[in-house]
């Protein structure tokens, strides 16, 4: 078998990386940059969508990973063209900042091994650390020392707990069989609370997330929209595989962590959400609460047992997979759509009235949060009504409630931006850009799409049980 | 099929009503007047020879190991809600001041397709889909349009009847998750997943129970979780009122009568009784509530929940001798029940269109700042007190005949405890008459200067739910002939 089929997307990408730096010293427009890493991504994803399904060199593609590499995918290509505007100068390496970042994030949905999904995953946070830094104001750059402070303290914690593991199991392959003695579970507990932590980090859950409301808040508009998606869905691919995948001998620990975190992160960062004054914290807040329903997956997976045959296993990781397409949208969405508001600080004073000048952004912006607080018609309603089944399902009626009346608390604060966007007069200047406009008003379309689509849902249960690799 | 087909051309015609521009107005009317020719020309030809049971079932199924169907079917009572639906929806578009703007036309027949799309609905996924739609253009309507502290009584409402939805929703999961067990496969179907509650553990049948009442009963509006409503009634433009008086009280009682019913067995007797003390409490209190407003709109709004409190009741009333070894639903306090919700439904949106009309022209709603406007209008007051009188149930509207036949009914089930029921009814006929003579008899109150009286077309939607009220009044058999055909088909009755 020839195994370098496996790895063109990954060829493919590293080429055009450093073809877009070559190109880029020249043209200085950032708009023909964004072009070229534009139809990258687009040839990308069509590579990969043709790359058989095998196994060599601990990457394996089936069709989890594909699904998994496309969805990440997505989110790069998501910000590539509406980013464009605000780079200025040197956006050459911007661009093939965001193309080694997507090599990576694929690397990381087609490996079941630790050490190289380890690998990957830092090289996307390094690129995403440059990423961050574009802008150039003192705000963007105080956010990005944070972030990067954060980072390497989450990527110290994460070579701890893949020692320990691999100090557990002797493997750092992720399977089902890796049978743990009793003498080494202390340290496979280590290894557990290591890589908590440190992918913790990565997935903003409480209270892990403090770096998150700053971060997402100072950088760039379109950075953030990328932090909080690509780089968070790809942090959930790698914590559903270690965590599902390599600790499925050793649940019991695995569902107490996730269940205290899910509901904490849920319930802590729903309620803090509440108290902002300024929108894009508020949107911040809502991603790290996501993110609490998004580990819910976690935890009643590591309940059932991965290998039990229940429905609920394949419901939980279908929906994971459900919401983690949906989240790209309704998440990315809203962050893009505060490149409408012509200020920094966005206060809801600054989005009062965009009803008014532009409705359907503002439409399209309340889909988006209509969708974020799980409202019919709306991927984001199919995506946790599912996920909510599965807890059900599963046997955890009261985590069930806790989730259902966090959603309802945080209605609260999305129907506050929606009457300040609808009912309020302007006070401030919007950007009539039309390339921001229509990016809004595609994912809102996207989103109601995929809350219309519930063929996609029973493909997924399908395809969810590949997850161990 | 053919109900299906009446959904899909709902869903187009809201859709298209909202880019509609200026002719918003005239687009509304007529889609929705197409729409309720279609419903009545559908219970025409399906339910004049109607002998129980679902007809116009119809099923896509888009995974079955998951269990997810998209299945449709009418039963007598969903007919009836149907028509309900199709007649409020229409009076509330006609009423509603060009003004408005299209998108205010849009979001009413958004309201339209979701109450249409959950009384069709025959799985869960669905019908918990719409039940949901329904809130955000009412939101929309209150938050966008209404009056005094609108912003947050809208929240109230939305995140109130949202938390009520949310426990129906937890309700259909534990169903779900039962399903394969009993069942032997995953469905999301109402009728196989309501007949396995009596079948669950303890502690899952409570938890569905509660559920499923709890959402009901906030939607009803049932005390002790009412307080959305008079707010949100009082602080909607009138449209919308007529939408949330005709058509969303109306949910709670197609819950109980058509969801929560099929389950009657697996009620407790305790539950019972205690839906039996929170209805009577509901009829009596909401009726001295109402007795204390000095604003019509908001004595309208308590006086709607004192008449869905007949609703909680005679649901209670019905199968409180179900709990022994012989499971039976008793007929007439059944049906009239769910005569009950329609009746209230025509009627709420007959009073308030007219005091629509009364407000807008004389330019107050408040009990001591109208007085002796039949001097000046009185065709518009007489609407109003025909309003008033078959709200308070006279003999000869449609309401008298629901609240008749549960007083009879639940009296075998309660004896002499039905006096609290009949105070309710007292306390009730007494406000509505003095405040009829209040705002609308008596001595002219000059302040006001000159009334105009209704125009032609306002006349001819007025006199139109009169005569509905009117017919069912005097010949209930219309529809109380298919409630007791549904009623004693789906269950085993006693009469």
């Amino acid at each position: 078998m020839n195994a370098i089929d496996l790895f063109y997307p990954e060829i493919f990408l590293a080429i055009m990386g450093f073809v877009v730096l070559a190109v880029g010293i020249p043209i200085r427009k950032s708009s023909v940059n964004a072009g070229i890493t534009f139809a990258t991504l687009v040839v990308a994803i069509i590579i990969i969508l043709f790359t058989p399904y095998s196994s060599a060199y601990g990457i394996t593609m089936n069709k989890f990973s594909e699904y998994f590499a496309i969805v990440l995918m997505i989110s790069a290509l998501f910000i590539s063209l509406p980013v464009a505007k605000y780079l200025g100068k040197r956006s050459e390496i911007f661009y093939s900042a965001l193309i080694f970042s997507s090599l990576g994030m694929i690397l990381v949905a087609a490996t079941w091994n630790l050490i190289i999904a380890f690998v990957a995953f830092e090289s996307v946070s390094i690129m995403t650390y440059v990423m961050s830094a574009y802008g150039g104001k003192q705000r963007n750059l105080e956010a990005t020392v944070k972030y990067f402070f954060t980072g390497t303290i989450a990527t110290t914690f994460i070579i701890l707990g893949v020692a320990f593991y691999f100090f557990s199991v002797h493997t750092f392959v992720l399977s089902t069989n890796n049978i743990i003695s009793a003498a080494t579970k202390s340290s496979m507990l280590l290894a557990l609370l290591f890589l908590l932590i440190g992918f913790g980090f990565k997935l903003a859950i409480f209270p892990m997330h403090q770096w998150a409301i700053d971060a997402y808040d100072g950088t760039e508009n379109d950075v953030s929209a990328f932090l909080s998606t690509g780089t968070k869905i790809m942090a959930f691919v790698i914590v559903l595989k270690i965590f599902l995948v390599g600790f499925s001998s050793y649940t019991a620990p695995v569902y107490y962590f996730f269940v205290v975190l899910s509901v904490l992160t849920m319930t802590y960062a729903n309620v803090a959400a509440l108290s902002q004054n300024n929108v894009k914290r508020l949107l911040a807040y809502s991603s790290v609460a996501q993110a609490g329903y998004l580990i819910l997956v976690l935890a009643v997976v590591s309940y059932v047992g991965i290998g039990s045959g229940s429905k609920a296993v394949d419901l939980a990781i279908a929906s994971g997979m459900f919401y983690s397409l949906v989240y790209i949208f309704m998440k990315g969405g809203s962050f893009l759509a505060m490149n409408m508001v012509k200020q920094d600080n966005v206060t809801f004073d600054a989005i009062a009235g965009l009803g008014k000048k532009s409705p359907y952004v503002a439409a399209s912006f309340s889909i988006l949060l209509l969708s974020l607080a799980g409202i019919p018609l709306t991927g984001g309603f199919l995506a946790k009504y599912f996920l909510f089944l599965s807890v059900i399902d599963g046997g955890l009626w009261w985590l069930a409630v806790i989730a259902i009346l966090n959603s309802a608390i945080s209605v609260f604060y999305y129907m506050k931006v929606m009457r300040y966007l609808f009912w309020e007069d302007p006070k401030g200047e919007f950007s009539t850009d039309i390339g921001n406009k229509a990016m809004v008003i595609i994912s809102a379309a996207l989103v109601v799409l995929l809350g219309l689509l519930y063929v996609i849902f029973p493909m997924l249960v399908n395809i969810s049980s590949q997850i161990v690799g | 099929m053919l109900a299906f087909d009446i959904l899909i051309i709902s869903i187009v015609f809201g859709i298209a009503t909202f880019f509609t521009g200026r002719y918003a107005k005239e687009v509304a009317s007529i889609l929705s007047g197409v729409l309720l020719i279609l419903i009545a020309a559908f219970s025409i030809l399906r339910f004049s020879t109607y002998t129980g049971g679902f007809v116009s079932s119809y099923s896509i199924t888009i995974s079955s190991s998951i269990g997810l169907y998209f299945s449709v079917g009418v039963s007598g009572l969903t007919d009836a809600l149907l028509i309900l639906t199709g007649i409020v929806m229409l009076v509330s578009i006609l009423i509603t001041g060009r003004d408005y703007g299209s998108a205010f036309f849009g979001l009413e027949m958004l309201v339209e397709v979701g109450l249409i799309g959950l009384l069709i609905s025959r799985d869960f996924l669905f019908f918990y889909i719409f039940w949901e739609l329904v809130l955000v253009p009412v939101y929309f309507m209150i938050g966008r349009y209404g009056r005094d502290n609108k912003d947050s009584i809208s929240l109230k409402f939305f995140v109130y009847t949202h938390i009520g939805s949310v426990f129906i929703l937890l309700s259909i999961f534990t169903l779900y998750s039962y399903s394969f067990t009993y069942l032997g496969g995953y469905t999301f179907e109402i009728g196989p997943l309501m007949s396995i509650v009596h079948l669950l553990p303890p502690f899952e049948l409570g938890f569905v129970l509660f559920g499923f009442l709890f959402g009901f009963l906030v939607k009803m509006p049932s005390f002790p979780i009412h307080s959305w409503l008079p707010d949100s009634y009082y602080s909607a433009p009138y449209p919308a009122t007529v939408i949330l008086a005709g058509a969303i009280s109306m949910m709670g009682g197609y819950g109980l009568f058509g969801i929560l019913m099929e389950a009657y067995k697996a009620i407790p007797l305790w539950v019972l009784y205690f839906l039996m003390v929170l209805g009577i409490i509901s009829i009596i209190y909401f009726a001295l509530t109402a007795m204390f407003q000095r604003n019509i709109k908001k004595m309208m709004a308590f006086a709607s929940a004192s008449a869905m409190g007949f609703v909680t009741l005679s649901f209670a009333a019905s199968i409180i001798e179900s709990t022994g070894s012989e499971y039976s639903v008793k007929l007439i306090e059944a049906s009239g029940g769910m005569f009950q919700i329609v009746a209230h439904g025509l009627i709420m949106a007959l009073v308030f269109s007219a005091l629509y009309y009364i407000s807008r022209n004389a330019k107050t709603d408040s009990v001591y700042g109208l007085g002796g406007i039949y001097r000046e209008a009185p065709m518009l007051a007489s609407f109003s007190l025909i309003g008033f009188l078959a709200s308070l149930g006279l003999p000869g509207f449609a309401g008298f005949i629901g609240e008749f036949s549960i007083v009879v009914g639940v009296f075998q089930a309660i004896s002499w405890y039905i006096f609290f029921v009949i105070f309710g009814m007292i306390i009730t006929a007494s406000y509505h008459i003095w405040t009829a003579q209040r705002s609308l008899y008596g001595p002219y109150n000059e302040n006001l200067g000159f009334i105009r009286d209704v125009k032609a077309g306002e006349f001819l939607i007025l006199i139109f739910l009169v005569l509905v009220i009117f017919l069912l009044g005097i010949y209930p058999n219309l529809i109380f002939h298919n409630l007791v055909n549904y009623t004693s088909n789906v269950f085993k009755v006693v009469s």
